[in-house]
């Protein structure tokens, strides 16, 4: 009944289900892992049923040349696999997930090629049954592993110089790539193992180039942007942050939705409203729903707009535009920016404009007489 | 390759055949497709007819799926006679199976080219139509839509070309002059709606975080019903719009009257009660301004600290609309609605204006959702179900008013005007 083929199925599947065992005791009871290898475990358990249902194996093995059994790297690596597993047990997650991944293709592997190596007495015959199965997996999953390690690696790169020397490298990259892909269009004669070395020596370059990235680590800046928290100074005292939210106006979901684009120049304040033709002298906003205002700085100084609340959104200044008081109102505002720099500045509305004594307004401190009133309904 | 085909004995083959005779066949075709035509025309009183444009962005996309209608429903036509020859032409008689080829290049050429160039000519006016729908830049008047579960918000920023000095807020009803390019900047409180008034132009959705724009116009005065068509929750079915559409003189007298100052009931009156009612039950959601509690302050709604979305209607003037609940209940009875919305276009503006009083008022549905809003348009009242919203309602409550505080409150509502 348990011939070769049914023996290796139920081994496998009695591995999945101590995986499944140890990843439930040992990692997360109720976890998506646990699910994908309960399927892995049924799933065995339908194919270990079947070869047995069908008698795979019965029919009298064919006494064959042992020298036909080609050396194989899979016993290797699915020991390495399975000491990720163990490891990512104690460690981390992410270990064990990993190992389970390479313990089952490397199974999967080992299997198909010693399913191959039997298929016949004819070696080449067998290498190529192996092939006709596993290229159209391994092809495809091997280069998007190699792309995504290239990716990766040039990321690691991008972050560790500075943005001058960025641009730079990525023309120089940019432009080897085309002058390799020019190559060989015209000289389609190259030898390919030509074509395979310079195509390896950049892969390699900008791997190393990665290796390297990660070390150095992020800019100087970046580093101190990611320290600082971008989005959590919205003081309108002293400056806490150099890197604060310095291009509003490439962040697609503030400027989907700006209320109004308020413009410094030559001393006045101008509003534009998405759908009024011309500048406005008020802006009309709804209560109660986020209202992002663009502010653009094109006078010499460094400047900053700041939202007065009024004294009725003490109580109920929103989470997303804390205020702060400044005499008998509460403000929010901008930071300093300089000369043709933008900010956004997010602000929630909870109480109508009647509800104030003094109106909400949008001003620039040293810029006298000129303010944006905000009407809300 | 043997074509031939075992005839098999339709007996040996499990079941039987009823030979229908082709005149019977085509006399059942005929009966069901006139059923269908007569079922189709049954539907008169259809406000939401997407074939009746009443301004001219909703002519501009008639006059384009008209013609897109005629050559897809000729192409349909032609494609499902050539399948029913085929079918009957080449029905199974237990002949034999024709040799099977592969290819026929002109054919397939020109199957492909065919659709295509519909397809193009299609996309040409459609692209144009689209890009005509989406201008701004010609706008007369703006209209802010906020969208919330279930019901709209208006608000009209101020526009002093049109005497609106300050902003006016409203609800339910979308109120525009006629002849006017009104500008909608659609956005959401919570979740995404659509806004569409099929008479007047397409849908667009309404997305939290985002502003859309809407173009809107009418011919003639009257009213042009709409609904919600992105689900929305339970009571999607119940988000109804109504945009009105006025003279501009009539368009006048609205917003002088809109922005006509609060008028108290008068001491002693059962409306005075129920200003005071209100002042206890409402003002901790619906705004009205000017309103004032006996201090002398200002009642301010605080609608950001009930209600999930943030937001409940404004009832300042809120008798100077026909509808109420998110448009779902009318504020007019029956007869008086029909006067109004069947009105002569001279006459509608001033039936329109003259708002609702206690003869025409919808007493009874007003009554039943004072007295338990929830049993009448469904909504996420439960305290069971707002562990999820931080305790916040979605939809109106039912605040276990009393008969007399409801007698109270609907003689106050109806001084809103």
């Amino acid at each position: 009944m348990f011939k070769v083929g049914s023996k290796l199925f139920l081994g496998v599947t009695g591995f999945a289900a101590l995986n499944l065992v140890a990843y439930v005791i040992f990692v997360e009871r109720l976890a998506i892992g646990g699910v994908a290898l309960s399927i892995v475990f049924a799933a065995l358990i339908g194919l270990s049923a079947a070869v047995i249902l069908v008698n795979e194996g019965d029919d009298e093995v064919q006494p064959r040349d042992a020298s036909l059994t080609g050396a194989s790297m899979w016993p290797i690596i699915t020991v390495a696999g399975l000491v990720l597993f163990v490891f990512g047990l104690i460690v981390a997650q992410v270990y064990f997930i990993f190992g389970i991944v390479v313990v089952l293709a490397a199974l999967a592997e080992w299997m198909v090629q010693s399913w191959s190596e039997s298929a016949s007495d004819d070696p080449a015959h067998n290498e190529s049954a192996r092939r006709r199965l596993l290229h159209p997996i391994e092809f495809p999953v091997i280069a998007a592993l190699g792309l995504g390690v290239i990716l990766f690696s040039f990321s690691r790169i991008m972050l560790a110089i500075s943005k001058s020397a960025g641009a730079v490298m990525f023309i120089v990259v940019a432009a080897l790539v085309l002058l390799a892909g020019v190559l060989f269009a015209v000289r389609p004669s190259l030898k390919p193992a030509l074509v395979s070395g310079i195509c390896v020596i950049g892969a390699v370059g900008i791997v190393a180039g990665g290796i390297t990235g990660a070390g150095v680590g992020m800019r100087t800046e970046l580093a101190e942007a990611k320290a600082e928290g971008h989005y959590t100074h919205r003081e309108c005292g002293a400056e806490k942050s150099k890197y604060f939210d310095k291009k509003a106006m490439k962040t697609l979901s503030l400027r989907s939705n700006v209320a109004a684009v308020v413009e410094l120049r030559d001393g006045k304040l101008t509003a534009e409203v998405y759908g009024f033709q011309g500048t406005q002298e008020t802006i009309s906003v709804p209560r109660a729903n986020p209202v992002t205002f663009i502010f653009r700085n094109y006078d010499d100084a460094e400047r900053r707009m700041v939202a007065t609340l009024g004294a009725a959104m003490a109580a109920t200044a929103s989470a997303d535009a804390p205020s702060e008081k400044h005499g008998d109102n509460n403000e929010t505002c901008t930071q300093l920016i300089p000369n043709g720099a933008e900010q956004a500045l997010t602000i929630t509305y909870n109480k109508p404009s009647i509800a104030q004594d003094t109106p909400f307004t949008l001003s620039v401190p040293g810029i006298e007489g000129q303010s944006i009133e905000v009407l809300v309904p | 390759m043997n074509h031939e085909r075992t005839n098999v004995p339709e007996q040996r083959r499990g079941f039987s055949v009823n030979r229908v005779s082709p005149r019977s066949l085509i006399t059942r075709g005929a009966s069901a497709l006139g059923l269908l035509v007569v079922l189709a025309s049954c539907a008169t009183n259809a406000p939401q007819d997407t074939w009746q444009p009443k301004g001219p962005n909703a002519k501009l996309i008639d006059d384009l799926q008209q013609p897109v209608f005629a050559v897809a429903g000729i192409v349909g036509i032609i494609v499902f006679a050539v399948i029913v020859y085929v079918i009957w032409r080449y029905k199974d008689r237990g002949q034999p199976i024709p040799e099977q080829t592969h290819g026929k290049p002109a054919l397939e050429i020109t199957l492909t080219v065919i659709p295509a160039l519909i397809l193009a000519v299609v996309g040409v006016f459609t692209v144009r139509a689209i890009f005509d729908l989406a201008r701004t830049d010609d706008t007369e008047l703006v209209i802010n839509v906020t969208g919330q579960q279930w019901w709209w918000e208006y608000d009209y920023p101020v526009q002093n070309d049109w005497g609106i000095t300050q902003p006016i807020i409203s609800s339910g009803q979308l109120v525009m002059p006629v002849g006017t390019k009104v500008l909608l900047r659609e956005t959401s409180r919570d979740v995404i709606h659509s806004y569409w008034i099929p008479a007047l132009n397409g849908k667009r959705d309404a997305v939290p975080g985002r502003i859309h724009t809407l173009r809107l116009e009418a011919d003639e005065p009257g009213i042009y019903a709409g609904q919600c068509t992105e689900f929305c929750g339970l009571s999607h079915a119940n988000m109804r719009m109504e945009a009105v559409a006025l003279s501009k003189e009539d368009f006048a007298k609205w917003i002088a009257n809109q922005q006509a100052a609060y008028q108290a009931p008068a001491e002693g009156t059962l409306a005075k009660e129920g200003e005071a009612v209100f002042l206890n039950q409402c003002v901790r959601c619906h705004q009205v301004n000017g309103l004032k509690r006996p201090d002398g302050t200002l009642a301010i709604a605080a609608p950001d600290e009930n209600v999930w979305s943030g937001a409940a209607p404004n009832l300042s003037k809120l008798m100077t609309r026909n509808t109420f609940a998110g448009a779902m209940f009318d504020l007019l009875r029956a007869a008086c609605r029909d006067d109004v919305w069947k009105a002569e276009s001279a006459e509608f503006g001033a039936k329109y204006l003259a708002g609702v009083d206690e003869t025409c008022l919808n007493v009874n549905d007003l009554r039943a959702w004072l007295r338990n809003a929830p049993a009448e348009k469904p909504m996420y009242a439960n305290p069971a179900l707002l562990t999820e919203t931080n305790g916040k309602y979605r939809g109106m409550p039912n605040l276990g008013l009393s008969e007399s505080d409801i007698d109270k409150l609907v003689a106050y509502l109806l001084t809103l005007k």
